[in-house]
């Protein structure tokens, strides 16, 4: 088992290193001269050249990657173009913001999800399950702004039940987790009913039924145990859609988090802050997939005795 | 006699799907001895496992649906007995072995665990004895009782299938349903496990019906043979009625598509043609585009049963008129 | 030989006929595929005939302080929006957009993607494992944050917007169509070509490739549904077509500020994206179950 997780983890750092390589490369691809955009039109030539050096501009791209790599080692990102301030530093403090949302919001998802999922295949056909199945595909339909706006129009501006947006308490929690949540559960669902109707026609399943145990636990020990394995990987990847979601999300939402910093940092072309937020989202999506992995082990025999 | 273990009166059973309806087993009757075993003998398609699984009322609804008939078992008449009272006849009075081990076991739970749920179903006994007992069953099986905290992929398939044994009879069933026990064995392995069977079978005085298309294990275990074609149980009989004295075209085919130990310079002569299409039965007997022995009232009338002991039967157009009719080929 | 070749080559080219036909009987059979197909359709004729239905100048871009924020009625079925333009007819010319950019990226991405898993999936080993490894990173990299990445680098317009939302669909495309071309290059009628002679491109393209359709016809209506939804993302941030061009995301973008008294500035663009997206993956998840029926 310990193997296992160390062989995950030292999957993750060839990876990384290549995300940071590849997103270091789209984003130098930016048209006009950073020193220029730091330092306003009016700057003179002598102090922009001061600058591109001092920013190590001039160097061919690998040796700006390498330096870069050198501080990310050391936890330094870099300074923000607009305001000055260490990138790290600024990331750090909003971090804990997005890992608040998503991680309430995938709770969210999987509580609601599995659940339905399950009572759908075990009903296969009946009016839940149709009802079930086309909401949850509108649910993969709806883009996250726009339910945000909806329900934001609903419970904040006619019910006045939560804050339209801001970060202000467990009320001003409940819609934008809820607006991320929508289509993860939704795919969610949708995964766990065809992984249950696929179990529940596996020859261990008769044979559970051939030894007499009810139905219900035919569901709740034989089938869904097995119908999870595919799910997880599912949830693994939707919390990868989550992040992305929280982008736009926390835009809605006025939320404070890297995913509204991210595009404000794109507004003001403040390249250093946009690497540092694409990082760290592509950094937790890997580890989010890690934990996957390895609760995939727990859930799976096979895979666990593989490296034990 | 002893009685009877299970009566099967006029069974049919038949799959609705979207590409038409399987008429999958069409009004058959069985019955079983108490401590005897039955071999239920035919090809792919021919309705032995649904015949089994109606047994333990397991057609899987939809697409299956069982059309009429009366099943007794041990007294009891299970088409009436509502579905949490099956519970209890299931692993309980009869037990089922299925064809292919390797995917009859839940990958993800333990097999000791596995064994134990029966027990702890129908014995109602604490966590910790059910185990005892489990570790137990799988000794019997010939596994050692250390291994039943492994899972299912760490067995080989003759494990795998023992352990499914072990599951069946862990709660000493009064029947044992087996359907192709051996089919997906290494032939070496086979007779192991067939030898295990019948021993666990003498110890237990269990009744069985040993669903097969190997006559040679029929040969080997079976009390009385059924022959199954199309849905239909065409012949019936002892072991040695339908061994010496065969009846039916199709049973007589089947033999002589086996290789013979006695003269092993005999032709082997498989069975021409396929199975008639299961969406679209012929209105006669279903065997006729195969039988070389066909009339012109096959292809239109079905057969009926034709008796010639209380136990051996045969539905087939050559006999109602000619009981002394003798097929070419065969053993007879 | 060359006789067996060429009844082995033929199996697959008549298997694939009727099996288009049953494909289509099942389909026809789904109801929700065939309301997918409407709306699709519906869509469709709004993108083709846009300027017999609505003035592109006029109603669509030219403001009109005068009549802004209207509520929906006779004269502006949907309302009008912050600058007195008329959603209605904002939104028909958002479809051409919608539908367009949704087109071409899943081209972009099945184009360079499919090359990849082909390549990979046919060749094996290596190859494989260095294509395949190298989208693993950009797979590490949630796809709409790489579409924003790649669009914030580039700066906004609707060519980039297609490359970035094209390019972030990569890896998904190459995995799909690795899988495929693995399911079915060790058939026969694969090694009977292999056999005679001809050459790996022609292979792939011929032989390989339209035996592999079903699944990617799938996965390609199922992306052109979320590049839609990328696009409007993007455009919802400021990063994808941009103003005055009438388009779903920035519509809603623009008429955020006023949803306290005007609701309707975003509620049907936004339901001209739900319906648009579950149209496709009406139409997706229906082609998918008639095409493997057991799944269902
Ligand atoms: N779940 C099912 N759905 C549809 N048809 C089925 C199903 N199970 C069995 N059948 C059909 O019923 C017929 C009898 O099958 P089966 O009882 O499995 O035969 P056997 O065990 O003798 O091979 C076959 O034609 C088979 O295709
Ligand atoms: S009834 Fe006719 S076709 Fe059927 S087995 Fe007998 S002879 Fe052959
Ligand atoms: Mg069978």
């Amino acid at each position: 088992m310990i193997k296992y997780v160390i062989r995950r983890l030292m999957m993750l750092f060839p990876v990384m290193v290549g995300v940071i390589f590849l997103v270091f490369f789209i984003i130098s691809l930016t048209p006009g001269d950073v020193a220029t955009i730091i330092l306003g039109d009016g700057a003179t030539e002598e102090r922009i050249k001061d600058l591109r050096e001092e920013l190590g501009l001039d160097d061919p791209l690998i040796v700006q990657y390498g330096n870069y790599m050198i501080d990310l080692v050391q936890g330094d990102m870099g300074k923000s173009y607009s305001t000055g301030l260490s990138v790290a530093g600024e990331i750090k403090q909003r971090f804990p913001n997005t890992f608040k949302l998503t991680i309430t919001a995938i709770f969210l998802s999987v509580l609601i999800s599995i659940p339905i999922g399950v009572i759908s295949a075990t009903r296969q056909y009946s009016i839940f399950d149709n009802i079930g199945m086309i909401v949850a595909l509108i649910g993969i339909s709806m883009p996250s702004f726009w339910t945000g706006l909806i329900l934001i129009i609903l419970f904040s501006l006619k019910l006045g039940w939560f804050p339209s947006g801001g970060m202000k308490g467990i009320m001003s929690l409940i819609l934008p987790a809820f607006t991320l949540a929508i289509a993860s559960t939704a795919s969610i669902t949708r995964t766990t009913r065809s992984s249950m109707l696929e179990v529940i026609r596996q020859d261990y399943i008769t044979t559970a039924k051939a030894k007499g145990v009810s139905r219900r636990s035919v569901i709740n020990k034989h089938a869904l145990k097995n119908a999870l394995i595919p799910a997880v990987t599912v949830i693994g990847l939707e919390f990868g859609v989550l992040l992305g979601g929280a982008v736009l999300t926390e835009t809605v939402f006025s939320w404070p988090g890297i995913g509204r910093l991210m595009v404000e940092s794109i507004q003001r072309k403040d390249t250093p802050m946009v690497l540092g937020c694409v990082i760290v989202f592509a950094l937790s999506f890997s580890i989010v997939n890690l934990i996957i992995d390895i609760l995939y082990a727990f859930i799976d025999p096979r895979i666990k005795s593989n490296y034990s | 006699m002893k009685g009877t273990v299970l009566k099967v009166e006029n069974l049919a059973v038949r799959y609705v799907t979207e590409d038409g309806i399987v008429q999958a087993v069409n009004g058959i009757d069985i019955s079983v001895e108490k401590g005897s075993t039955l071999g239920l003998v035919g090809e792919t398609g021919a309705g032995k496992t649904t015949t089994a699984l109606s047994v333990l009322r397991l057609i899987p609804d939809p697409p299956g649906e069982v059309v009429s008939g009366k099943i007794e078992l041990d007294g009891k008449a299970l088409m009436e007995l509502p579905e949490s009272k099956m519970e209890k006849i299931r692993g309980g009075l009869v037990s089922m072995i299925f064809q292919d081990p390797m995917t009859a076991l839940n990958p993800v739970l333990k097999v000791g665990d596995q064994i134990a749920e029966a027990i702890k179903i129908h014995q109602q006994l604490s966590q910790d004895k059910a185990l005892q007992k489990a570790r137990e069953m799988l000794e019997m099986v010939g596994i050692p009782g250390a291994r039943m905290n492994e899972y299912p992929h760490q067995f080989s398939g003759g494990m795998k299938q023992r352990v499914v044994i072990a599951i069946a009879l862990s709660c000493s069933p009064k029947l044992l349903i087996a359907d192709e026990p051996t089919t997906a064995l290494d032939v070496t392995i086979q007779a192991q496990v067939l030898e295990l069977m019948k021993e666990l079978k003498e110890k237990m005085d269990m009744a069985m019906i040993m669903i097969t298309h190997d006559l040679g294990v029929v040969a080997e275990v079976c009390d009385n043979v059924a022959i199954m074609y199309a849905g239909r149980i065409v012949e019936q009989g002892t072991l040695e009625e339908i061994f010496n004295n065969t009846k039916h075209p199709y049973t007589e085919g089947l033999f002589l598509s086996i290789p013979n130990i006695d003269d092993r310079k005999a032709e082997l002569k498989p069975i021409r043609g396929l199975m008639s299409d299961p969406f679209n039965l012929p209105p006669g007997c279903s065997f006729c585009d195969r039988c070389d022995y066909a009339m012109d009232k096959c292809a239109t009338e079905k057969p009926e049963k034709v008796h010639f002991s209380p136990d051996h039967f045969v539905e087939c157009h050559l006999y109602p008129d000619n009981k002394e009719f003798q097929l070419k080929g065969g053993k007879g | 030989m060359s006789d067996r070749t060429l009844s082995r080559k033929m199996i697959p080219a008549t298997k694939k006929r009727s099996q288009a036909l049953d494909v289509w009987k099942r389909l026809r059979k789904s109801n929700s595929a065939i309301a997918g197909l409407i709306l699709i359709f519906i869509f469709l004729c709004l993108a083709v005939f846009a300027p017999l239905i609505a003035d592109y100048e006029n109603d669509a871009l030219k403001m009109n302080i005068i009549e802004r924020l209207q509520s929906p009625g006779a004269d502006h079925w949907f309302g009008t929006d912050e600058m007195g333009r008329d959603i209605f007819a904002r939104i028909v010319y958002g479809t051409r957009i919608s539908l367009f950019v949704g087109v071409i990226s899943v081209s972009i991405a099945l184009t360079l993607g499919g090359t990849l898993g082909a390549i990979a999936g046919y060749y094996g080993g290596k190859i494989d494992n260095i294509i395949m490894r190298t989208l693993d990173v950009l797979l590490a990299i949630p796809t709409i944050l790489l579409a924003i990445t790649i669009v914030a680098a580039l700066g906004a317009s609707i060519l980039n917007l297609m490359i970035a939302v094209g390019i972030s669909n990569i890896p998904g495309f190459a995995r799909v169509v690795r899988a495929a071309v693995l399911s079915i290059k060790d058939q026969e009628f694969i090694e009977a070509a292999r056999a005679i002679g001809s050459r790996d491109h022609t292979i792939i393209l011929k032989h390989v490739l339209p035996n592999s359709m079903a699944p990617i016809i799938v996965f390609a209506t199922l992306k052109v549904a979320s590049a839609i939804m990328a696009t409007a993302s993007l455009s919802f941030i400021g990063l994808g077509i941009q103003p005055p061009t009438p388009e779903w995301g920035s519509m809603l973008a623009g008429g955020r500020a006023y949803i306290r008294d005007n609701m309707y500035i975003v509620l049907y663009p936004g339901l001209a994206i739900v319906l648009t997206v579950l149209s496709l993956n009406l139409i997706g998840d229906g082609l998918r179950d008639a095409l493997d029926p057991k799944l269902k």
